[in-house]
């Protein structure tokens, strides 16, 4: 057993790692993350997940429902410090996965991977109670200054496969009921992996008119038209993910990959925005009451969804009770998973599953975020199709249970309050 | 110090005037001291113990007194006083503004420094038992900050100078009446002022006063001149919770004071307020003077607290609801994060309000921390500020323009 497996196994027991560790994993850490562009490539099959936000036993549960690691393929979106009593092992816990197994788990930054606000907001003090000084702390908030700020996910499958337990139960079972397979958008389960509900993909209007344009697709040389709009089996456009949202200084994918991202998260600018805004029922921007980045509505998400060959923006950063929530014609979708947020908030909280896409011929969807690249120098302007959204399936699960000895115990505070 | 140390340092420091050496009896006592601002009575460790600390340690004399000939010739030279500071020197003037209602007349006072041409008013309410001179000093900070700030802080029925003839049998602090007063204390400075206009507002509330802000910014009575309110260290849950104990806490404050610098001591002291420039400036309006009584009896408190202990709960009821949902930016300053409730814990991570967290701040943030409570406020002004909103660059300007996005 290495010295990193013996880590991982002690964090998995929520007890917290030497000093003189913690330093050695941050440097390897940031050795493998300095190599990532700030929008990083992922591959379907994954498993998006929302803010952690230090609770320690509910990340334990999310891993229990959403399979282990390196099992699954994970991209967690940021926020995994703060509020919660575990922040460090929770932090430190998904750090030791990235560094033993890199390929499968993506971490990104969200506005919590701050010095500023982890001195607030508990993930400082927690260090300096752990460890009786402010070093670990150091060590981490130099990892945040290079998590990518974004991440691609190519090559999801615009149809359910059905889930392991389905099959392993009979095939008789709800899901599927009444729906073919390819017709079902989005599952929902619960922890259990026991169906909840359903959506049935609408058919769009446009997407009678696309056919054709599909079948003139031919191979290489072989005649067919110039332009393509990707092979017949890849029809579903990428999914970005971030933290918080878009921003007004950024209208391409590649215009993030350009930031200079190895820094504290400024107080306004793209790489704040990014971790800071929020999706609202407005029209274009709007000024966010947060105090940091801004509110952007549904033409903002349908503009750069289209001119980034994006189906979906996957993001966390906004509390849900239902655990995700999907907004303007499933464009973008919040997934949050912090379930009793703050333990007191009741809320639940959910994992989003991408398939694989098994029936294209070996070819990962081309969308990079470049648009003449990805049209062969053709805009589409003609059809202005929607890219069908990839089939998601959204796994949902509660607070696990905990005792209450872990959590230090409240002061009760005998304030003046009038 | 070596006798030699010594020999030097007073040849060196021969030529300045000497400042008798203070005695030195509380660490606490010199940690505030550093926090109090900069600019008002200095910190003034010349002769005692730092400076001979520093020669022994480092073999450098460093004349210290010459500090002091920059400071601004503003209150005593003498750190250690606790003397009064006057309302003057942060308002430009004070209201009585009157109001007839059912019974009685009621006067209110109220501090005012008038904003220059557009700029914003920024109106305060104080918490129970405090006074409008609560914000002096955050009053002064947003005006170095924001000159063309103006500032209205005014004194709740019961508190400060605020008058009702004839007096009352029962002081009502009910918060529909506090609101009332409040929306009538605007109104009637935008008249007595003659203001055109209503100026742009901020409303801001400390404790109770937060409660009585948010009512006033939910129920729309001010309409569309309101910007945005702020709320400091007020969260309905745990102001609910931290009710039960208000009988004890009062029960171990002093009935009274001896004179008014025993009064801003006892504050400073018990860390109620932890700057005593804002002590200097708010406490003395929360004491009256009673003649005849000598002995402790002399100073006591203007506002008897334990009996608007009926009005407690009516207060906070319902607080953090219409903090979410009334209309206007939304600011929260916080002396820590373990104060929200449910409530408000998602609507923070829902993105609803701003929230700023001061956990080296007790209960009164502005006074302990004027100058980072004035910095977050007129920041709050400026996004909110409408009629500058400036729209986001468009990324194609920006590269035409050469700029790095």
């Amino acid at each position: 057993m290495s010295d990193l497996d013996r880590a991982i196994a002690q964090l998995r027991s929520c007890r917290p790692i030497p000093e003189a560790q913690v330093r050695e994993l941050c440097h390897k850490a940031r050795e493998l993350l300095i190599e990532e562009g700030n929008v990083v490539t992922v591959t379907a099959p994954v498993t998006i997940c929302g803010d952690i936000h230090g609770q320690f036993h509910d990340l334990m549960e999310l891993f229990r429902v959403g399979g282990d690691v390196p099992d699954t393929n994970y991209l967690f979106m940021g926020d995994f410090v703060d509020r919660g009593f575990y922040s460090l092992e929770s932090f430190l816990l998904l750090l030791c996965l990235k560094v033993r197994y890199p390929d499968r788990m993506t971490l990104i930054r969200g506005n919590h991977e701050s010095r500023q606000i982890t001195t607030v907001y508990g993930f400082y003090d927690e260090c300096l109670r752990k460890y009786g000084s402010a070093n670990v702390w150091r060590y981490c908030c130099e990892v945040f200054d290079y998590l990518a700020l974004g991440a691609i996910v190519l090559g999801a499958s615009n149809t359910l496969e059905p889930s392991p337990e389905a099959l392993a139960h009979s095939q008789s079972l709800g899901p599927t009921q009444g729906l073919t397979e390819s017709d079902i958008e989005i599952e929902v389960l619960n922890a259990d992996g026991v169906y909840i509900n359903s959506f049935a993909r609408k058919t769009q209007p446009s997407s009678a008119e696309s056919s054709p344009a599909q079948s003139r697709t031919g191979a290489p040389g072989s005649g067919a038209s110039g332009w393509s709009t990707g092979t017949p089996g890849n029809t579903s456009g990428a999914v970005l993910c971030v933290h918080g949202g878009l921003s007004p200084l950024i209208d391409t994918v590649d215009k993030i990959r350009i930031l200079d991202r190895k820094q504290e998260v400024p107080h306004e600018g793209a790489m704040c925005d990014l971790l800071w805004s929020d999706p609202d029922e407005i029209d274009g921007w709007g000024l966010s009451p947060r105090g940091a980045g801004f509110l952007f509505g549904a033409d903002i998400v349908r503009v750069f969804n289209h001119a980034n060959d994006l189906s979906l923006i996957a993001r966390a950063h906004q509390l849900v009770m239902e655990g995700f929530k999907e907004m303007f014609d499933s464009t973008i979708v919040t997934v949050w998973s912090a379930p009793n947020y703050c333990y007191r908030c009741g809320n639940v909280a959910a994992i989003l599953e991408l398939g694989e896409d098994g029936s294209g011929d070996g070819v990962i969807a081309r969308s990079n975020g470049d648009v003449t690249r990805s049209d062969g120098g053709v805009m589409r302007e003609k059809e202005r199709l929607l890219l069908p959204g990839p089939a998601r399936r959204y796994r949902v699960f509660q607070a696990a249970p905990q005792d209450s000895r872990g959590m230090p115990a409240k002061k009760p505070v005998i304030e003046y309050f009038l | 110090m070596s006798d030699l140390q010594k020999a030097f340092a007073k040849s060196k420091l021969g030529g300045y005037p000497v400042n008798p050496p203070v005695p030195f009896n509380e660490v606490e006592e010199e940690e505030e001291e550093i926090e109090a601002l900069g600019d008002l009575p200095v910190d003034d460790d010349s002769s005692s113990a730092s400076s001979a600390s520093s020669a022994s340690s480092t073999g450098t004399i460093i004349p210290s007194s010459n500090h002091n000939l920059f400071a601004r010739p503003q209150g005593s030279p003498n750190r250690r006083t606790l003397d009064q500071i006057p309302w003057t020197t942060y308002f430009e003037r004070e209201l009585f503004l009157k109001s007839t209602k059912d019974a009685g007349t009621i006067t209110y006072h109220a501090y005012l420094t008038s904003p220059v041409g557009t700029g914003p008013l920024f109106v305060t309410h104080h918490g129970a038992g405090s006074s409008g001179l609560s914000f002096a000093v955050v009053a002064s900070e947003i005006r170095k900050k924001l000159p063309s700030a103006g500032i209205l802080s005014l004194d709740a029925r019961g508190h400060g100078s605020t008058k009702i003839t004839p007096v009352p049998e029962k002081l009502d602090l009910s918060l529909e009446r506090l609101s009332e007063d409040l929306v009538s204390v605007i109104d009637n400075t935008k008249t007595q002022m003659d203001w055109k206009e209503m100026p742009p507002l901020v409303l801001i509330g400390h404790s109770l006063g937060g409660a009585v802000v948010t009512d006033v910014a939910k129920s729309g009575r001010l309409g569309n001149a309101v910007l945005g309110y702020a709320v400091l260290d007020v969260v309905e849950g745990s102001a609910i919770d931290a009710l039960q104990s208000m009988h004890t806490y009062l029960s171990t404050r002093p009935p009274g004071f001896t004179s008014l610098q025993s009064g801003i001591e006892w504050h400073v002291r018990s860390r109620t307020i932890r700057n005593s420039v804002s002590a200097r400036t708010s406490v003395p309006s929360l004491l009256t003077h009673n003649a005849e009584s000598k002995g402790s009896g002399a100073w006591t408190w203007r506002t008897n607290l334990a009996a608007t202990q009926p009005f407690w709960e009516g207060w906070f009821v319902g607080l953090s609801n219409k903090f979410l949902s009334a209309r206007g930016g939304k600011l929260l300053l916080l002396a820590g994060t373990d104060r929200l409730d449910k409530e408000l814990t998602i609507g923070q991570m829902q993105g609803k309000y701003a929230l700023q967290v001061f956990p080296e701040a007790g209960h009164f943030i502005h006074e302990d921390l004027p100058e980072k409570t004035a910095m977050v406020i007129v920041d709050f002004y400026r996004r909110n500020d409408r009629s500058t909103l400036v729209l986001p660059p468009k990324v194609s300007d920006l590269l035409r323009a050469g700029k790095k996005v």
